[in-house]
C-alpha cells in the first residue's frame, strides 16, 4: 500500500493548508477596515459659456459642459462605494439642488441618467454671478451637514462683468471641498444655439451688451454704451479666469483644481482629507484564495536541487 | 444571465494552468532501469488526472480571484399603482406662504415646503409607483427620469424644498414631463401631476402639441394649484377676459377641452393640498406591470468549492507520492 508513510513532503502540507483556506472561503470572511466615504455635492455651472469648445482630449467630448459630465461620470465610478453624492446647477447667482446626496452603488444608474441629461437649456436666466453663486453653493451645501463637501464646476465666465467681488459672508473653510476651473486658458467663442440645440453661429459682444440692457435693472452693469460699433460685432470670447476662481478658493477655502483630465479629478477628489473613515467590510476571500494559488504552483517551481541532481 | 466581473485582468491568471501539463509537479526518482517498466495505462490516466485536476484548481481559483458576478436582473412584477410625473412649480413666488385661512400648524411653511412634505409622505405610501421628477420656472429642470428608486426620489423631493428663481413657464415644463413617458409600457396609470401656484399664457401651436402628446400617450392631469387667497379661482370666469390677467383659468379652460382626465384642485391652504393628494391617491390604482430589481449576485464562491474539490484531490495524490524506492 502506497499510503504507508505519514513522513509527508512539504507541498503535501501546503495544499492541506490550501484546501483548508478555500474550506474557509466559502464561510464568507469579513474583515472590518475602516476606509475613507466622500459625501460631495457636485454644483455644476449650465451657463452659455460652458457650451465653449475648447477641450481637445481624445475620446472626449470637446465642449467645457459635456466634458465635465463625462469627468463626473468617472469620478462616480472610482469613488468608493458607501460614498454618496448629490447634484445641483448653477446659473445667474444661485444654486438650485435636484437632489441631496444619495449612495452612489445603489443608485448609480440613477444619478448617471441625471447627469447624462443636464443641459445648458435648464438655465432660468443667462446671466451669470460667479463669486454669488459660488456663495450660495456654500450655504446649501452646509445645510446638507457637516461631512457634505462642495466641488463646484465653473469656467469663471462672469457675464456681465462686475466692478468689484462680493464680499463672502461665511467662514472661509467651514465647507470644504472643491472649485473645479473647467476650460482652456485662450479665449474661444461662445457657441449660440437655439432651444433645439442647434448652432445658430457664435455670440458676440453686441449681442451680450443688448442682452445687459434687457436686465439691467437686475445687474446694475454698467453697459458700455460708449463701446466703438466695429468692436461690437467682435465675437465675445471666453476663457477659463483662473486668477479669479484661485482668489474665490482663498476666500472661501476651499481647493483650487484645473480640469484636465477626469483621472486627475477623480483622484484630487478621493484625498483623505475630504472623507470620512468608516468601518467597511472588507472581503478577505481573495487573501485565502490567492494563497491557495500559490500552494497548488509550489510543486511546479524548478527544484533547488535540479541543477546538482544526477541523471 | 448575463456575467461580468469585478477585476477582469486577473483573468490573466488562468494562463497559469498550463504549467501542470507543461511540467510535472512530482519529484522525480532516479531509477537505473527506466527502460523495463512498461507501458501502464492505468498509471498514465493517473497522471493526466493529477495534472487536470491541478489545471482545473488554477484555473478555478484565477476566476473566482477575478470576481465573477451575474449582474442585476429585473423581474417582472404586478401590482397596483401608477407612472407619476411629479412637475413642481419652482418660481421664486412659491417661497412665499399660504396667506389667509389655515387649518393646522405650518402657518409660516413657504409654499413649496409644504408641497415638499406632502409629497414625502405621498410617494413613501405609493410603494408600487414608479415617480419621476421635472422642476419648472422659466424653463424645466430635468430632476429624475421614471424610477422605482425610492432613495433617489426621497432625496430629490427633500431639495424641492428649497428657494426657487425666476418666473412660471408652464409649457415646456409639461412638454417635457410628456417626454418622460416615450419609450415607457402603457401599464397601470400614467399621470402627470402638476403642482404649481400659478400659470402662464400658452401659445395656440404649443397648445396643440400638448394636446397632441397628452392624448398620444394617454397621459392624466391632476392639477394642484396652490392659489393665494387673492388669487384667481379656476372655475371663477374673470370679469376682465384678457388672458394676461389671469392666466389660470384660461389654462384651466384649455386643459379641460384636452380630451384626457384631468383633474383641478384649488388648495389655498396646506389641509387642502393634503386633501388633494389624498383624492389622487384613491383614484389612481390599475394594474400595473412592473419590474423589481434583484441585485447583482457574486459567483466567485462557487469557483472556490470547485478549486477546494481539485485542491483535496491534488492533496490525496500527494499523500499518495513516494520520496524513494521502498525497501
Amino acid at each position: 500500500m502506497i499510503f504507508h508513510r505519514w513522513k509527508r513532503s512539504g507541498s503535501f502540507w501546503l495544499l492541506i493548508l490550501a484546501a483548508l483556506a478555500l474550506a474557509l472561503a466559502l464561510l464568507r470572511p469579513t474583515l472590518r477596515l475602516p476606509q475613507p466615504v466622500y459625501r460631495y455635492v457636485f454644483v455644476v455651472d449650465i451657463t452659455q459659456s460652458m457650451n465653449v469648445r475648447d477641450y481637445h482630449v481624445k475620446d472626449l467630448p470637446a465642449d467645457r459642459l459635456s466634458f465635465t459630465k463625462a469627468a463626473l461620470h468617472k469620478v462616480l465610478e472610482d469613488l468608493p462605494c458607501g460614498s454618496e453624492a448629490g447634484l445641483g446647477l448653477f446659473t445667474t447667482q444661485n444654486v438650485q439642488l435636484l437632489f441631496e446626496p444619495i449612495e452612489i452603488c445603489e443608485h448609480l444608474s440613477v444619478i448617471n441618467d441625471v447627469l447624462a441629461h443636464i443641459d445648458w437649456r435648464m438655465a432660468w436666466a443667462a446671466n451669470s454671478h460667479i463669486a454669488q453663486g459660488l456663495y450660495a453653493g456654500i450655504r446649501e451645501t452646509q445645510k446638507l451637514g457637516d461631512e457634505t463637501r462642495l466641488v463646484f464646476i465653473t469656467d469663471g465666465q462672469q457675464t456681465p462683468p462686475l466692478p468689484q467681488r462680493p464680499v463672502f459672508q461665511g467662514k472661509p473653510g467651514a465647507v470644504k471641498g472643491w472649485l473645479v476651473g473647467v476650460g482652456g486658458l485662450g479665449p474661444a467663442p461662445i457657441p449660440r444655439m437655439d432651444m433645439d440645440n442647434r448652432s445658430i453661429g457664435f455670440w458676440k459682444k453686441s449681442d451680450i451688451a443688448m442682452t445687459r440692457v434687457g436686465d439691467a435693472g437686475a445687474s446694475g452693469a454698467n453697459t458700455g454704451a460708449s463701446r466703438r460699433a466695429d468692436q461690437d460685432r467682435e465675437l465675445y470670447l471666453s476663457s477659463l479666469d483662473e486668477t479669479e476662481l484661485k482668489a474665490l478658493a482663498g476666500i472661501t477655502g476651499l481647493r483650487y483644481h484645473r480640469l484636465e483630465r477626469p483621472g486627475a479629478l477623480s483622484a484630487a477628489l478621493r484625498a483623505p482629507e475630504f472623507g470620512q473613515m468608516r468601518p467597511v467590510a472588507a472581503d478577505l476571500r481573495w487573501v485565502l484564495a490567492t494563497w491557495a494559488l500559490a500552494a497548488v504552483l509550489v510543486p511546479y517551481l524548478p527544484s533547488p536541487r535540479a541543477s546538482s541532481k544526477r541523471g | 444571465m448575463s456575467l461580468a466581473f469585478l477585476q477582469p485582468w486577473l483573468l490573466a491568471l488562468s494562463l497559469l494552468a498550463v504549467i501542470p501539463f507543461l511540467r510535472t509537479g512530482q519529484k522525480a526518482l532516479t531509477y537505473s532501469s527506466v527502460a523495463l517498466i512498461p507501458e501502464d495505462r492505468l498509471s498514465r490516466a493517473v497522471d493526466w488526472l493529477i495534472r487536470c485536476a491541478a489545471a482545473a484548481s488554477i484555473l478555478c481559483l484565477a476566476i473566482g480571484l477575478a470576481g465573477p458576478y451575474a449582474r442585476e436582473q429585473w423581474i417582472e412584477k404586478f401590482g397596483t399603482g401608477a407612472h407619476i410625473v411629479l412637475l413642481l412649480d419652482r418660481s421664486s413666488s412659491m417661497n412665499d406662504n399660504f396667506s389667509g385661512r389655515h387649518m393646522g400648524g405650518g402657518v409660516y411653511e413657504s409654499k413649496s415646503a409644504a408641497a415638499r412634505r406632502m409629497l414625502s409622505q405621498f410617494v413613501s405610501r405609493r410603494q408600487d409607483d414608479l415617480f419621476a421628477m421635472i422642476a419648472f420656472s422659466a424653463s424645466p429642470i430635468y430632476v429624475l427620469p421614471l424610477t422605482q428608486d425610492r432613495a433617489a426620489i426621497a432625496a430629490a423631493i427633500r431639495s424641492a424644498g428649497g428657494r426657487g428663481h425666476g418666473l412660471t413657464n408652464i409649457a415646456p415644463g409639461l412638454a417635457m414631463a410628456l417626454s418622460q413617458f416615450a419609450g415607457q409600457p402603457v401599464t397601470g396609470s400614467r399621470i402627470i401631476l402638476l403642482v404649481s401656484d400659478g400659470a402662464a399664457r400658452i401659445e395656440e401651436e404649443t397648445r396643440e402639441q400638448l394636446k397632441h402628446a397628452f392624448r398620444e400617450n394617454q397621459v392624466a392631469l391632476y392639477w394642484i394649484y396652490l392659489r393665494n387667497p387673492t388669487g384667481a379661482r379656476l372655475a371663477q370666469k374673470p370679469k376682465n377676459l384678457a388672458s394676461g390677467t389671469t392666466p389660470e383659468y384660461f389654462l384651466h379652460e384649455y386643459f379641460n377641452t384636452m380630451g384626457v382626465p384631468y383633474r383641478a384642485y384649488e388648495a389655498d391652504n396646506p389641509e387642502a393640498l393634503k386633501r388633494a393628494i389624498a383624492d389622487v391617491e384613491r383614484l389612481e390604482n390599475r394594474p400595473l406591470r412592473y419590474l423589481e430589481k434583484l441585485p447583482r449576485k457574486d459567483l466567485s464562491g462557487h469557483c472556490y468549492a470547485a478549486a477546494l474539490l481539485g485542491v483535496v484531490l491534488l492533496a490525496f495524490a500527494k499523500a499518495g507520492e513516494i520520496s524513494e524506492w521502498p525497501a
